[in-house]
């Protein structure tokens, strides 16, 4: 049977706000974090990272640290290069170049940040102690710190990379200059997002225990991706794989960053094996805005032909991802522009579509995965254009995008990136939200704060969001790589119910979402079923990215389930004198079809199957416990929408969200409740990334916000009360209708925000292309145009 | 005024969760870690040890404080509540229900904090409104959440405190 088998669930635990089974834990303290795991004898790692962005190691001097009081080993580059090359990240595509990042630099440092020697002690603070005695002799080399620049100049960011382009496409090259030509009008921008860092609360962190007697490698990492950072483990250090476990704790908040393989965790290893203690990685705050991956870097070149009728002609996008000094694993920098070209068009009719997509090297950490990926900047750039274009005409944003996005007359219908779209509620979004804003009431609201000196403006966003990713929707973004997990099921002899799973969690609820679907494959009361997650002992799977757990825990345990089942109807069917497809079960109970009073419980066929061989057909195989695979057949797309509506203060030039609307349909919700924690969690997000963070390098490379008081996070005061609205649209791919959405607010509630920023500024003839919209930029974009200095007044 | 070496641990006596407690610990050792380490309360996170993004709040003679900016040893003498403090025996205190029931939670990294922070407020203040309680939980960092549902949460408790709907896992129809 194929991977990609949609099984029967019957949705009854699904679909409702079910509290969450691991509150209790998180609550009251009781959950164990990666900091918190503690072994006997465990040595704890200290990294002495870069301070310059380009150089060349010339000479570290490490005998004072060594003589330090509680160290047990120091190693610079040369020693972990002597036992691993690093992590060698490629892509099977024409014209990409690879590279290697060394577990700690060894000749050439690519970023400020990177480590380049490793102090393991008896406390962290020795170690850290022991750090401030390591001398290193470092030349310095040009650097290079600006994307777009760095494709004409001579100065290489990594030697490795030649004229620091990594990959460079042009995979759907229309001709568009005719649309243009023709077009009543066209907008263009040149929209720069911001370099920002997922800053989940919880740090990075890795703790390893090798135990040279059993040659066996236990390590507990706080990932995204358990069984993926197994495998590359043992690639990477050659160590048997079928010896190692990697253990997921309680994770902080991922969100991207903690989706990657680290060169610590790997070092951390290898001080294991070397020392044959445990040995502790938890990186603090500062390490972690300067090491962990970082992204959304991207310069967006973007033009939009639409025609008098406001009907979009054709886009042209340009494209550059300012990629850092090494391509990170697995997602390298085609998680940005590249990937987000490829379905900039995909909620519209859009006929015609020119993308070309540069990844270029520079001299900064790494970029890589941050929820939304590199669908953000895109989207941000497309749906600014879109209110501009609306504005020229004199149409609502709302009218301009019901007039152009894909309707239920339109499906299936291919996108120019080839994607086909086979349904979704563009238009009933649209719609929807502009319900929700009450948008004629909006604009007199804007007229009137205007009179009285205040700006305020609305943005909107139309979105469609590829979600339960697997190898399809890989493919189709082009990775070639091939992606299903694994889940088993049992029934247990009382017919209680056991599930293990290769999806972890860091916040998104699969203990409680994961039960829910296990239950309702049964036909059993959720306390029934235990979901087992957090080893690779228990079963295989690409881990918690791409919004794909909901839809591969859907697929994998509604696989695994039906085989448990079937055998279990074939038991029923022989106690309740029935033929086999007549049996059903729900409510802990299984039953003939349309016959209620020829019943039994649910446990009593479990413990038929495992103690009473009279009951068994002929050929029976009793086993309840099943493992099966799953990988949807194709593209499983959600949709939705968001609007925001910003207040600029004319005097401090803070943009303020006064208010957020979303409308989501990620097919059927298995909790609702979860799905809204989901939105309004990636929606501060997103206010974040457009009014707050920036990660700013200087011209030298150095990183200027290394810490909370420099990288501003939204707190309470920065994000307002959000409006929910659903629409339900089942997915055919996947059982129970379900699709994914984890992503879908950081993918679409930054180009709201900047739509509303731009919205409010655009009376007075500015636009903000560069962001985060801080006060300092809208300042100076105010004062280009003379408005800060008539002392406020606005040119009414 | 007693002096010590960096490398000298000195005795501490402090009324921690209740009870009293005495330890020793390197004067260098920050009050987070003091209870992590030496006292095995891991309910304290810290996601920042620079004061900024309140993980690490606890009740300190019942304020709430930055345990990373303050030293164990600044602990003799004083009364300390940490989140493992909150729930009696087997069952949540009302306030951790209302957060389950609200969703205020999701990777729960910033909890601890946040039910330290609320403790306080709603010691001082039983009947916040909204913007009180916003403006309160601005200095504790939660990026899961959007903050919202916190404040519905507090909100809950602070108006209908024990009464509220017990938070169980119940079925749709059970
Ligand atoms: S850890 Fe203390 S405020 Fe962040
Ligand atoms: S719940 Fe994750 S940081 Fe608040």
């Amino acid at each position: 049977m194929s991977k990609s088998e949609v099984a029967q669930i019957r949705p009854k635990s699904i679909g409702t706000s079910i509290p969450r089974r691991e509150d209790p834990g998180l609550l009251t303290g009781r959950a164990r974090y990666i900091a918190d795991i503690v072994l006997p004898d465990m040595l704890h790692i200290a990294i002495l990272r870069s301070p310059v962005a380009h150089g060349r190691i010339r000479h570290i001097d490490t005998a004072a640290a060594r003589a330090m009081p509680g160290v047990e080993l120091v190693w610079t580059g040369q020693d972990s290069k002597a036992r691993c090359q690093g992590i060698a990240s490629t892509l099977e595509q024409k014209g990409f170049v690879a590279t290697i990042q060394p577990l700690l630099a060894h000749d050439e440092i690519c970023f400020v940040g990177e480590g380049i020697a490793v102090v393991v002690a008896h406390s962290r603070a020795q170690a850290e102690d022991a750090l401030a005695r390591i001398e290193a002799d470092i030349e310095e080399l040009p650097v290079v710190t600006d994307a777009a620049a760095a494709i004409d100049t001579d100065d290489l960011a990594n030697a490795a990379v030649p004229a620091n382009m990594v990959y460079r496409s042009n995979r759907v090259t229309d001709p568009v200059e005719e649309a243009f030509a023709s077009a009543a009008i066209s907008v263009e921008g040149c929209f720069h997002t911001p370099r920002v860092n997922a800053s989940p609360m919880e740090t990075r962190g890795f703790v390893a225990r090798h135990e040279w007697t059993t040659g066996t490698l236990t390590c507990w990492s706080a990932t995204q991706m358990p069984s993926f950072i197994k495998t590359m483990i043992a690639i990477f250090l050659q160590f048997p794989e079928h010896n190692l476990e990697v253990i997921t704790p309680a994770v902080g908040g991922g969100f991207g960053q903690k989706a990657h393989l680290h060169p610590e965790e790997l070092l951390t290893c290898l001080l294991s094996i070397e020392l044959g203690r445990p040995v502790s990685w938890i990186e603090d705050r500062q390490e972690n805005l300067f090491r962990a991956p970082q992204a959304k870097q991207q310069i967006n070149d973007m033009a939009l032909a639409v025609d008098d009728q406001g009907r979009f002609l054709a886009l042209r996008d340009r494209v550059i991802t300012d990629s850092g000094a090494y391509n990170s694993l697995p997602w390298t920098p085609l998680v940005e522009g590249h990937a987000g070209i490829l379905v900039v068009t995909d909620p519209y009719r859009i006929a015609a579509l020119s993308a070309e997509s540069l990844s270029v090297t520079t001299n900064k950490c790494p970029i890589g995965a941050y929820r939304g990926v590199g669908f953000s900047a895109p989207t941000l750039a497309r749906e600014v254009l879109i209110d501009r274009a609306a504005r020229q005409l004199g149409l609502s944003p709302f009218e301009i995008r019901r007039r152009n996005v894909i309707r239920q007359e339109d499906f299936p219908y291919q996108t120019r990136a080839g994607m086909m779209i086979r349904e979704g509620t563009f238009l009933e979004t649209v719609d929807r939200l502009e319900a929700m804003v009450g948008y004629e009431d909006f604009r007199k609201r804007q007229q009137e704060a205007f009179r009285e000196g205040r700006l305020l403006g609305l943005g909107v966003s139309i979105f469609s969001e590829v979600s339960g990713i697997g190898t399809r929707a890989l493919n189709f973004l082009d990775f070639p790589l091939t992606s299903h997990d694994t889940a088993t099921v049992r029934v247990e002899p009382t017919g209680k119910v056991t599930v293990t799973t290769g999806i972890v969690t860091s916040g998104q609820g699969h203990p409680t979402t994961l039960a829910q679907i296990a239950a309702d494959a049964f036909g059993v009361p959720m306390e029934d079923v235990t979901i087992l997650a957090g080893s690779t002992h228990h079963a295989v799977g690409f881990g918690t990215v791409a919004s794909r757990s909901a839809v591969f825990g859907a697929g994998t345990i509604g696989r695994a389930a039906e085989i448990v089942r079937g055998r279990m109807r074939a038991v029923a069917a022989r106690l309740l004198q029935a033929a086999p497809d007549d049996i059903e079960m729900t409510g802990g109970m299984v039953h003939v079809r349309d016959d209620p009073g020829r019943t039994m419980p649910f446990a009593a066929v479990a413990g038929a199957a495992y103690f009473a061989e009279a009951t068994h057909p002929d050929d029976f195989d009793p086993a309840l416990e099943a493992t099966a695979a799953f990988d949807p057949s194709d593209i499983v797309l959600a949709n939705g929408g968001h609007a925001v509506i910003v207040e600029i203060d004319m005097e401090t030039c803070l943009a303020r969200v006064e208010k957020m609307y979303a409308v989501e349909d990620c097919g059927r919700m298995i909790n609702p409740m979860i799905v809204e924690g989901q939105i309004r969690g990636g929606m501060a997000q997103g206010v974040g990334m457009i009014l707050l963070e920036e990660l700013v390098h200087d011209e030298r490379g150095q990183l200027i916000t290394s810490t909370f008081q420099d990288y501003l996070l939204p707190t309470s005061l920065d994000i307002p009360d959000i409006e929910i609205s659903h629409l339900e649209t089942p997915s055919p791919l996947v059982p129970g209708g379900i699709k994914g959405m984890g992503e879908s607010a950081m993918i679409s509630t930054p180009a709201a925000v900047a739509g509303a920023v731009n919205d409010a500024l655009a009376c007075l003839g500015v636009a903000i292309e560069q962001f985060p919209a801080s006060p300092q930029r809208i300042f100076e974009a105010l004062s280009k145009v003379g408005v800060m200095d008539r002392g406020n007044n606005f040119p009414v | 005024m007693r002096r010590a070496d960096e490398d000298q641990r000195l005795d501490v006596v402090a009324t921690v969760n209740g009870r009293e407690r005495r330890f020793s610990v390197l004067p260098r050792l920050s009050l987070a870690d003091t209870l992590r380490e030496e006292l095995g309360l891991y309910g304290v996170r810290t996601g920042c040890e620079h004061g900024v993004c309140g993980a690490c709040t606890i009740l300190v003679d019942e304020l709430p404080v930055r345990s990373c900016l303050m030293l164990g040893v600044q602990a003799n003498g004083k009364t300390i509540r940490t989140v493992e403090s909150l729930a009696e025996g087997s069952s949540l205190h009302p306030l951790q229900e209302a957060f389950r029931r609200h969703h205020a939670l999701q990777c729960g990294f910033c909890t601890a904090g946040i039910l330290a922070t609320s403790q306080a407020l709603l010691a001082e203040n039983p009947c916040p409104t909204r913007e009180e309680v916003r403006e309160v939980l601005s200095g504790n960092i939660c990026r899961c959440t959007g903050y919202q549902t916190i404040v519905d949460a507090i909100m809950d408790y602070a108006e209908n405190g024990q009464a509220g709907v017990a938070g169980g896992e119940r079925g749709p129809a059970e």
